[in-house]
């Protein structure tokens, strides 16, 4: 009984800290409908702030108070900036290079991070007020976590009064629910959008600063925060504050008796929680319907490549053909990755741009095939290949019976949480995964083992995969999947069956992935988990939106600039992602449809046709 | 008051507003008549700046606001009431006026809620009511309610009586003079005729875009050509 009581009270104090990471998110989320993936290292930033206020003051409970709520203010200025410099760039881009240009600010806010705070964590000096406990039925409970459970409820109050009974409250809702309407009404959405960013950081900042008793300042914080914002954001339904609190309560409280219960599976448990309530309720707990997010842009059909552009596609094959007669082995080795990204990324501009279902967590059907491979030791590799393409392919169309009818930001979460759970059951599942250590020595067969003749195999393998989800993308198939994403009404009123048109190139996506997965394992002789990280999802998102989603062309150029941006950067500078990140962020703000969407438009306007 | 000239808008491509040239006098009725689709609310929100014109001039007493942001806009003395109403749904009725306010403007009595109770005796007993839960024709009131509290000179009206009951129909009719008597300038949007006649003074006709016809309600009402060709009656 009081191991349940102390498990509950803990769950409740870690659900404050949840709530208000949360509730900044989705009140930014509500008023500029941007999600910002740097909300999380605005906690980062906050803890680390916090830190370093904090160690300057002397160590009584009224001093912590004052300190935590300079850290707030610290950030919510931080805030403020980035969204005056950044984000009010980008209101007007898709929404995927919104989530791209704050992921950019992500891996800035790491790099810049650990170059001012160093590399080490950063544990808080605890006073002895914190140190403190009560009783509570013959268990010792601390005491700063019995004031945390309050923090989450008092919080939600003050937001409710300043959403409620003050102008400024009154202005943001009713710019949730119509801007452009508040602005004809002499509102400036600006000093709004502003502030309401502000606001949000500053949640962040006091989040992150009231979790220092309890873990010190590190830098894993940022992108553990963001999923678990993310979590509680979407179970509770984007924009709805009391559904963020309901969420972070759900969430926080199984956590603490997950893991009492199935320490094994705690990675797993939430995201389990999000995919059922998604299931059941496809815009979360108390959340609205999202208006579709591709309403006024319908991308034009793009029109066949200038010959140009094929002579010099030709070109570029014929010196990948020729790549292992004049190159060294370690470019070749980067030149078969770089292919065996352009199946990737292709892959995943099948789901997005026609099939119009972005996706946070496409290196699930790359994992799934590279452990398909890696499992499967012994079976030869024209066995295994072709496995590893239909049991991704297979998983796919399961998962996707349950998640094509969502839209936008809600599908991108749910294939965010799959991804997170085959990541956990790789990690965790020590004993058929090897867990962290990977699977090792996946032998290529004789006649593979030569690295020239392995490049052959991946070009082959990769460019016929590519065209040939092109041609599925301009035979009839393509153009219905198409016409479902633009308009499902219409598609559904001639006849098309637009679910399982979503789901066909859902799972056509999954397979074309799982291969390309399998590849990359026979590439490296092993298998990790970290192919199925929320980073190398990222990765191919980069891809495909850095080469523009419009056109197949797009994700062939965002892999190849991709590959050879990142791995010039990792060899150039060891700041690599403040560089990085940097230049998405640039990218995006200067050529919001892609390198090969711009280049597109420039050749157009240089000559029109 | 409003001197628009040479008034060029555009959807994409879509040439809409094809050299739009008309001037409102201070205190008066302007109607501008035409059928669906002649372009009569894209002229609206071209001069609020919901659609930014490619080119022209449009003067607001003396103060070039072509091509500024919809709030500078507003600001400057233009309230917009839109065709569809747009009331802050998840808002009260108050509510929605707050999100009107702005500041008094000199020389014209300042809208508080209690004269626009007065003005719209049906909004007042509904004060604490959800912009979801009113009837077509509250909404409308309320949005031209919401708008006056801006203390704007002119205001833009985009088909009030669109849609509304004879009886609400008749209740807005009253309103628009009310609004001339307090020495609000209006400019009215209608495909309605009879309405038009009722409160304009003077009316501009628009067909595809362009300037077919203009001079007093009075002429048009006489001119049975025009009428036919113009206007769906
Ligand atoms: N958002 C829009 N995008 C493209 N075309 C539009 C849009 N809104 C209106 N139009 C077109 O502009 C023309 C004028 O429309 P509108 O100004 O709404 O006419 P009215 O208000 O007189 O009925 C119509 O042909 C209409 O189809
Ligand atoms: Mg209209």
């Amino acid at each position: 009984m009081d191991v349940v009581l102390l498990q509950l009270l803990t769950g409740l104090s870690g659900a404050s800290s949840l709530f208000l990471v949360a509730a900044g998110l989705t009140v930014i989320f509500g008023v500029t409908r941007v999600v910002n993936f740097s909300h999380g290292s605005l906690c980062m930033l906050g803890a680390y702030i916090g830190w370093t206020i904090l160690t300057h003051l002397p160590r009584d409970p009224a001093w912590f108070v004052a300190g935590v709520l300079l850290t707030a203010a610290a950030t919510g200025l931080i805030g403020m900036a980035l969204e005056m410099t950044l984000l009010r760039r980008v209101y007007r881009a898709p929404e995927l290079f919104q989530l791209l240009a704050t992921f950019g600010v992500v891996l800035m806010v790491q790099d810049i991070t650990q170059w001012i705070w160093g590399a080490e964590d950063l544990p808080l000096p605890r006073g002895r007020w914190l140190r403190g406990g009560v009783e509570i039925l013959g268990g010792r409970f601390p005491i700063y976590d019995l004031a945390l459970i309050g923090v989450g409820p008092l919080v939600l109050g003050l937001l409710w009064l300043l959403f409620t009974r003050t102008r400024w409250g009154t202005l943001v809702r009713a710019a949730t629910f119509d801007r452009e309407m508040v602005s004809a009404l002499g509102v400036d959405q600006r000093m709004l959008f502003t502030s309401v960013f502000a606001l949000g950081a500053a949640l962040a900042g006091l989040g992150g600063a009231l979790g220092l008793p309890q873990a010190s300042a590190n830098l894993n914080i940022d992108l553990t925060v963001i999923t678990d914002a993310f979590v509680v954001v979407v179970v509770g339904g984007l924009g709805s504050l009391v559904g963020a609190f309901l969420a972070s309560i759900l969430i926080g409280v199984l956590q603490a008796f997950g893991v009492l219960l199935l320490p094994q599976a705690t990675l797993v448990l939430a995201f389990l929680v999000m995919a059922v309530v998604l299931v059941l309720r496809p815009n979360g707990l108390l959340g609205k319907a999202q208006a579709t997010a591709r309403s006024a842009s319908i991308a034009c059909l793009v029109r066949p490549a200038p010959t140009a552009l094929k002579l010099f596609a030709m070109a570029a094959l014929l010196v990948a053909i020729t790549a292992p007669f004049w190159t060294e082995p370690f470019l070749l080795s980067v030149l078969t990755e770089a292919l065996i990204s352009i199946l990737f990324a292709a892959s995943l501009h099948v789901m997005m741009g026609p099939g119009g279902m972005p996706s946070f967590g496409h290196a699930a059907w790359f994992g799934i095939g590279a452990y398909t491979v890696g499992l499967l030791v012994g079976a030869p590799l024209p066995l295994a290949l072709p496995l590893a393409l239909l049991v991704a392919g297979l998983i796919a169309a399961a998962f996707g019976l349950f998640v094509v009818r969502l839209s936008g930001v809600y599908l991108a979460m749910l294939t965010l949480a799959f991804a997170q759970i085959v990541w956990a059951i790789a990690f965790q599942g020590v004993s058929f995964t090897g867990g962290d250590n990977g699977l090792l020595g996946i032998r290529r067969p004789g006649w593979a083992l030569d690295a020239g003749n392995f490049y052959w195999l991946t070009l082959g393998v990769c460019l016929g995969g590519t065209l040939l989800l092109r041609r599925i993308l301009y035979a009839p198939l393509g153009y219905a999947i198409r016409a479902a994403r633009d308009s499902a009404v219409r598609a559904e009123a001639i006849g098309l069956p637009t679910n399982r048109l979503r789901l066909a190139a859902f799972t056509l996506a999954g397979a074309a992935a799982g291969l390309s997965g399998g590849l990359f394992s026979y590439a490296k002789g092993s298998v990790f988990p970290t192919y199925i990280s929320i980073g190398h999802s990222v990765d191919a998102l980069l891809m495909v939106l850095l080469g523009g989603v419009d056109s197949i062309s797009g994700p062939i150029v965002g892999a190849l600039a991709y590959t050879g941006l990142y791995d010039m950067l990792l060899r150039a500078t060891s700041l690599w992602r403040l560089v990085l990140g940097a230049t998405i962020v640039v990218l995006v703000v200067a050529f919001p449809e892609g390198i090969a969407g711009a280049s597109q438009r420039l050749w157009h306007r240089v000559r029109p046709t | 008051m409003l001197r628009v000239h040479g008034l060029n808008s555009y959807y994409g491509r879509a040439h809409i507003l094809q050299d739009l040239s008309f001037d409102v006098a201070a205190g008066e009725v302007l109607v501008l008549l035409g059928r669906n689709g002649a372009g009569k609310s894209t002229t609206m929100k071209s001069l609020i700046g919901l659609v930014r014109p490619a080119t022209g001039t449009i003067r607001l007493a003396d103060r070039d606001i072509a091509g500024q942001e919809p709030f500078r806009i507003a600001r400057a003395g233009l309230g917009y009431v839109p065709e569809e109403r747009r009331i802050f749904a998840d808002l009260t009725v108050a509510e929605n006026l707050e999100v009107g306010r702005q500041k008094p403007r000199p020389g014209l009595l300042p809208w508080t809620e209690a004269r626009l109770f007065a003005l719209f005796p049906n909004l007042g007993p509904m004060r604490d009511r959800l912009g979801c839960r009113m009837s077509g024709g509250e909404q409308q009131m309320l949005s031209i309610a919401r708008t006056l509290m801006g203390n704007p000179g002119m205001i833009l009206l985009d088909e009030p009586s669109e849609g509304l009951s004879p009886l609400i129909v008749e209740q807005m009719a009253h309103t628009i003079v009310a609004l001339k008597q307090e020495g609000v300038t209006v400019l009215l949007a209608e495909q309605n005729l009879h309405f038009a006649a009722r409160v304009a003074d003077r009316a501009v006709v628009i067909e595809k875009g362009r300037i077919a016809w203009s001079g007093s309600i009075a002429a048009l009402q006489q001119d049975e050509t025009a009428r036919a060709q113009y206007l769906s009656v």
